[in-house]
């Protein structure tokens, strides 16, 4: 079924909108995947370029966030149309938020840059970050096709991240009380594993927006957590 | 159903193309059929407002790469790298050719050359995108396999030559130690030749990695002849296999026999590797499963309440609506710790507490089945509880049934 807008206008400005947040989108898991590569290949000149780069994010936030304003005070949207117009506000606030975590990451990748390489910890926080960039990709995807579908896929595998990041932990503290000497690189490790893991969590908060935008609901059912216990804490595993 | 009408999803009208003469016309269509065929990506793009680029043509590569379901699309929402639409702004604003490389991300990342070349009509420009995944592929896998090659074969290497000297030396004329020696050179001897034929499998599974694979097989045959292949070792450790699989025929795949071969040859070695004497081995083929949470989710609770942990060390993109054949292979050996399941396919990645022991291995197995796995569009999901056992799942893409197979159903088990 179509349904066309008597305004025209109306109708360009939501596509508008919503390209410049898809736009917005490719920008910010451009800066992830740059940022994790910065780190990986002890690039400090592309981090560095990370860096400058979060400035057009924030534009374009801002960009996203007037127009949206823009366009409901002015259409007085309803329903889709409406929910359209808060989720891109909402969408622009989340990427911008983990265009910073990117940014974050790009500034130690300049620190571990200089210090003693830790082959085995970068390849594991290398791998870690492919995975969050796959889920951003997929998460963004999900958004510029509408597929409800594909954005619960990428809400229900959270868990892998969490995962992921408990086991790298674990790892940097088991390299930190190996050797004192590398407990800074280490410690900036441990950062951009957390920084990955709260943009792992971003992209499921845009599988949510989708979600809400499309069929104009939440997610009901629980998200699948497939351990009942909890792990216990990573230190006192650690140190047993 | 209103919620995928979009703005954003509505089709244009197909363009309209008008030749003078019938013979121009003639040429024309050949030469559209022609485009159509290219194996390189080609989309027309148009400027339309302020910072709108449409898709205004497509051809069948494009299409299939960039998962275009109608020209009209707006080419953010098909193709948002920074870079990419940075040189399709410039060509459209300056008129100047652009040429750039970038790589697509996601789990089966692809590296694509672009041009953008301006186009004589107002506001439009052609975009060609090539794979250049192999090539980049090979250049890489170089370099990898020369690294690993050399620094895992160095310490078998230091071995023999360690051996070797002693019996050139104060070991020449003692006749039991050069037989203990021999043996142990005959064996990591053995080993390096398991290395480098990993290695070299590894390296070719990867090169084709990108390439679906076309065939069908049945896994129903290849669990039994793989599990054949196995009994001499498991008779020698006194262990059961017990294979729960459909009757041939019904559990189909689609994928290459050799290299699902592979896969349930290695997760078998390592059950029966790392289970103990007289210890219960299961292999169990579903024909007919989802690939979503609630199925990942509904059984196998006898790992979960014991602490252990689970893992989805593969997992396709867009893989909601396919269906699988899912193989499960159990052992009861000691585990894995939770902690060390992200690393299982790493390349040479041993779980420590293994490393010392008797076990041999090259730390090779469970990074050529990901792999092969990831090359089939599939997925690989571990369970593990310490002292209770291990077990992997395989999900291969489901053959759809046709043509001679008419009788039987599509769906051949319910879930």
């Amino acid at each position: 079924m179509m349904t066309e807008h008597t305004l025209k206008f109306f109708e360009e400005e939501l596509t508008q909108l919503k390209a410049d947040v898809v736009r917005m989108g490719g920008l910010t898991e451009a800066q992830v995947v740059q940022a994790v590569r910065a780190v990986a290949l002890r690039d400090v000149v592309l981090a560095e370029s990370v860096v400058v780069t979060d400035e057009q994010l924030d534009t374009l936030q801002h960009e996203i966030e007037r127009c949206s304003i823009r366009l409901i005070a002015l259409r007085q949207p309803v329903a889709q149309d409406l929910r359209c117009a808060v989720g891109a506000l909402k969408l622009s606030l989340i990427l911008e938020r983990a265009g910073d975590y990117a940014k974050n990451i790009a500034k130690r990748a300049m620190v571990i840059a200089h210090a003693q390489p830790q082959i085995p910890l970068t390849r594991s926080v290398q791998r870690m970050g492919e995975l969050v960039a796959a889920r951003l990709k997929e998460a963004l995807d999900a958004y510029s096709s509408g597929d409800i579908e594909a954005a619960k896929s990428v809400w229900n595998r959270d868990e892998d991240i969490d995962e992921h990041y408990n086991s790298l932990f674990r790892e940097l503290l088991t390299y930190m009380m190996g050797d004192p000497h590398i407990i800074g690189t280490c410690a900036h490790l441990l950062f951009v594993a957390k920084n990955l893991e709260r943009i792992g969590d971003y992209a499921t908060g845009i599988a949510e927006i989708v979600q809400y935008e499309v069929a104009g609901e939440d997610f009901t059912d629980p998200r699948p957590k497939w351990s009942g216990v909890e792990p216990a804490p990573p230190v006192s595993e650690v140190e047993a | 159903m209103r919620v995928l009408t979009l703005p954003w999803r509505r089709p244009a009208p197909p363009p309209q193309f008008e030749a003078a003469n019938p013979a121009a016309q003639t040429e024309f269509t050949l030469f559209a059929a022609a485009l159509q065929e290219l194996p390189d990506a080609v989309l027309v793009v148009r400027r339309e407002g302020a910072a709108l680029s449409k898709i205004v043509a497509t051809n069948a590569a494009a299409r299939e790469m960039l998962r275009i379901p109608i020209d009209g699309e707006q080419l953010v929402s098909v193709l948002r790298d920074p870079g990419v639409l940075a040189a399709v702004e410039t060509t459209l604003t300056t008129g100047k050719e652009n040429t750039l490389t970038y790589d697509t991300g996601g789990l089966r990342s692809q590296a694509l050359r672009v041009w953008v070349r301006p186009l004589p009509t107002a506001q439009t420009a052609l975009i060609v995108l090539r794979d250049e995944t192999e090539a980049r592929q090979v250049e890489r896998m170089r370099v990898d396999f020369l690294a690993n090659a050399s620094h895992e074969l160095r310490t078998p290497l230091a071995s023999l030559s360690g051996f070797i000297e002693t019996l050139q030396g104060h070991a020449k004329q003692d006749a039991d130690a050069r037989d203990r020696f021999l043996d142990i050179m005959a064996g990591q001897a053995k080993r390096m030749s398991r290395l480098i034929d990993d290695l070299l499998s590894l390296s070719r599974i990867e090169m084709n990695e990108h390439v679906p694979p076309s065939g069908t097989c049945d896994l129903s045959l290849i669990a039994r002849e793989v599990a054949d292949g196995l009994l001499p070792t498991i008779s020698t450790k006194n262990l059961r296999i017990e294979l729960d699989v459909p009757s041939p025929g019904e559990a189909i795949a689609v994928g290459d026999r050799d290299q699902i071969a592979q896969v349930v040859q290695n997760l078998l070695d390592n059950a029966v590797k790392y289970s103990p004497a007289g210890a219960l081995v299961s292999l169990t083929i579903e024909t007919d499963a989802a690939l979503n949470a609630n199925t990942l989710d509904a059984e196998r609770t006898s790992l979960r309440d014991s602490g252990g942990g689970r893992l989805t060390l593969l997992a396709p993109e867009r893989s909601y609506q396919t269906r699988y054949v899912a193989i499960r292979i159990a052992d009861r050996g000691r585990g894995i710790a939770r902690e060390h399941l992200p690393r299982l396919t790493d390349r040479f990645y041993r779980v420590p507490s293994q490393k010392t022991g008797e076990i041999s291995g090259t730390g090779l197995g469970l990074a050529i089945v990901k792999h092969i796995v990831n090359r089939h569009r599939g997925a690989v999901l571990v369970e593990s509880a310490p002292g209770l056992g291990t077990a992997f799942t395989v999900y291969f893409p489901r053959a759809v049934t046709m043509g001679e197979g008419a009788s039987a159903p599509t769906v051949t088990k319910p879930l």
